[in-house]
């Protein structure tokens, strides 16, 4: 008997520690889950911004207050909850246009959140983790199984696709009758609007997530090589590439401002190029704390957020960027204080306004902030709770 | 645990990453190289935790015939039993102790793993906080997914199953053969569960992590094959009873002449169950002396033998 209590006794602890193993190895080393980070967009007096729970809604960029009170408005019409978003939604005429990291796009009313179509009607496409652009009545977006699709805005029929070859991360960027496309393979893909088929290419020395900035005939693009880059818009040829590397990737979009493009980094500072030759203007603008958020230009400012919630307005003429405008991680009237809310979002604005949304791993909130006043006008709560 | 990710973890991401990109980018080769350096590394861990598993198997004839003669003495059981292990160079630890360094560092290589992968936009911003200043680190990333029939970041049954079959066949080369119906049992639950767990979790997470486990296996059975001087259960799954039998004679008879008169007669093991094959007896018999009790276990060892027939 003595020495089966000791061959079970050794055995419940192979069994003690093997199960320890699992589990150590099952729960310390989950990735995180796809959450999304949805921006908020101004169009006509009016703001859009997807939730946190997967939901358009609409609010009034003067005060917040929302334009749609029917339960039904601006749901995604699936079982699915809480589907991930990335990127603002993008508006066109009477619609309203976002991604799902479910792979579907949907485009809702925008003056009642009904949902007007989605694509593809019956089942899925890979996981689509940026937004949409639309222009002249096309909606574009790039899709994790490598492949660009332009679909007609009306009715959400697919038009043509572009076999990329790999994951595509970014909101596409139009510009006339050129699609701008930048993709995992290290590659901007440049397109025609009309029939998808590619113009040039341009390979820099590491993948990119970023959106093109175009503008004056030249591509700005920062990449996963820490460079910065100009491309001839026309031909795709290199014009520049950053003198000065960044510590990390360049993750979000760039701004451009009176010739000087100002390029956030993950390293926290902001490099503030030539427009024309890429060398640096003044020595990066550090805010000490990674940015993935894409700034905005308001007046002669440049808007820029960390990911730990403080908005800043960078003066262009000075390149300083002073005391925060807002940390949205401090408690507003409406918003409670939490240590935890952070900006991955791209901001948005309109009229002199800042738009920010930032979240927490289960809540999301809307500020907006008058820049020139640096003052907070509002802030909301995007969680619906039973009273609302 | 702020400092074992910026730790540990992070330079097994950046080793991870820094290895990729001298393997053309393809993480699946690199997961497979880092686990061959990181097992050859701790070779000498996993083999000194062999060796004791062994010769702490080996020990369970003698155990169990000291706690026959002292079960009403506990405290001289102990002391027989710890004279027992010094004099056989076996420490109860020896197994754990091993295992139990080795584990911090499996862990941290599958969490660089999950991470690397970056499935999620989450996961790869979030990986590019644990990045370090090598020039090579950021331009490759992210790494290639696609590996052989299978994309690294998503679930294939295929791949779920080799991590079964080869976790299974490491498994078995390490259990031993026992008569005693409850310990068998206990073996056996033991040698299915294990696979078909991390048969289950390998389908429900990216293959990436099974790559890594289907690797970890292989070299387990090839280090286990070096250290224990053969193919131990999986040659022995399919011996008879007869074979087993003689088999065991021939290590006793082994034994008694390498460790003369001294050498306590081992067949003792299958009545208690435990068959230690075709190694781990000359192990366990190394100590030598322990005259006074050893010499009571061999007046009792005919009774084992007639157990047997």
């Amino acid at each position: 008997m003595q020495i089966r209590r000791n061959g079970k006794r050794w055995g419940k602890v192979w069994l003690l520690l093997a199960l320890l193993i699992v589990a150590g190895v099952v729960l310390c080393g989950c990735g995180s889950a796809a959450k999304g980070w949805p921006g908020a967009t101004v169009a006509d007096g009016r703001l859009y911004v997807s939730s946190l729970a997967g939901r358009l809604m609409g609010f009034s960029a003067s005060d917040g207050s929302p334009l749609w009170l029917d339960e039904e408005a601006g749901t995604l019409g699936t079982s699915e909850s809480g589907v991930a978003i990335y990127g603002s939604p993008a508006v066109e005429g009477e619609l309203v246009y976002l991604a799902g990291y479910n792979g579907k796009v949907y485009a809702f009313v925008a003056e009642s959140g009904v949902l007007r179509w989605v694509y593809p009607r019956e089942g899925n496409l890979a996981s689509i983790a940026a937004g949409v652009a639309v222009s002249q009545g096309r909606v574009y977006f790039g899709c994790s199984d490598g492949t660009v699709y332009a679909l007609d805005a009306a009715t959400g029929d697919k038009l043509w696709s572009f076999e990329v070859g790999s994951k595509v991360w970014s909101t596409p960027t139009v510009a006339g009758d050129t699609l701008y496309v930048s993709a995992f393979d290290k590659k901007l893909y440049v397109l025609n609007t009309g029939d998808g088929s590619k113009r040039w290419e341009f390979e820099a020395g590491g993948a990119i997530v970023s959106p093109a900035l175009v503008y004056q005939g030249t591509a700005y693009i920062g990449c996963f090589d820490r460079y910065f880059y100009a491309v001839d818009a026309a031909t795709g040829s290199l014009r520049w590439r950053s003198e000065v590397m960044g510590g990390k990737w360049f993750w979000a979009k760039a701004v451009i401002y009176d010739g000087v493009v100002y390029a956030p980094n993950l390293d926290g500072k902001v490099y503030i190029l030539d427009a024309s030759s890429g060398a640096e203007i003044t020595g990066a603008v550090d805010l000490g704390n990674p940015i993935s958020s894409a700034p905005v230009v308001v007046g002669d400012k440049i808007v820029l957020a960390t990911e730990e919630g403080s908005v800043y307005a960078l003066d262009t003429a000075s390149y300083q960027k002073g005391t925060p405008l807002i940390n949205v991680q401090e408690a507003t009237e409406d918003v409670a204080k939490s240590s935890s809310r952070m900006i991955y979002a791209p901001l948005s604005a309109a009229g002199g306004v800042v738009y920010i949304k930032a979240q927490t791993a289960s809540e999301d909130a809307l500020y907006a902030v008058d820049v020139a006043e640096r003052e907070t006008l509002w802030s909301r709560s995007l969680v619906i709770s039973e009273g609302d | 645990m702020e400092w074992w990710t910026a730790g540990p973890v992070a330079l097994m991401i950046n080793t991870l990453v820094a290895l990729s990109s001298q393997l053309m980018g393809s993480f699946g080769l690199t997961i497979i190289i880092l686990t061959i350096i990181i097992r050859a590394c701790m070779y000498p861990l996993t083999a000194k935790q062999l060796r004791s598993s062994r010769a702490m198997q080996g020990l369970q004839p003698k155990l169990a015939e000291l706690q026959k003669k002292y079960a009403k003495d506990k405290q001289k059981l102990a002391e027989e039993q710890m004279r027992l292990y010094k004099e056989s160079g076996v420490s109860p630890a020896g197994c754990a102790v091993p295992m139990l360094i080795q584990l911090p560092i499996w862990i941290a290589l599958y969490q660089s793993i999950i991470r690397v992968l970056a499935v999620t936009p989450e996961e790869l911003l979030g990986l590019s906080r644990l990045l370090w200043s090598w020039p090579v680190v950021y331009s490759v990333l992210p790494l290639e997914s696609h590996f052989l029939w299978f994309n690294l970041v998503y679930p294939d049954i295929g791949v779920a199953v080799l991590v079964g079959v080869t976790m299974w066949l490491s498994q078995k080369m390490i259990t031993p053969s026992v008569t005693d119906p409850q310990q068998r049992a206990q073996g056996q639950m033991m040698l299915w569960m294990m696979p078909i767990m991390f048969g289950f979790i390998a389908m429900s997470l990216p293959s990436g992590l099974a790559v890594y486990w289907i690797t970890s296996n292989i070299i387990s059975i090839v280090m286990q094959y070096f250290v224990i001087g053969g193919w131990g259960g999986l040659a022995r799954g399919g011996a008879s009873g007869r074979e087993l039998r003689s088999r065991i004679i021939q290590a006793e008879s082994t034994t008694t002449a390498a460790a003369g008169s001294d050498i306590v007669d081992s067949s003792s093991t299958p009545k208690e169950g435990v068959d230690e094959g075709e190694y781990g007896v000359k192990r366990q018999l190394r100590g030598g002396g322990h005259q006074s009790s050893l010499k009571s276990i061999r007046r009792d060892s005919g009774r084992g033998k007639g157990h047997r027939s």
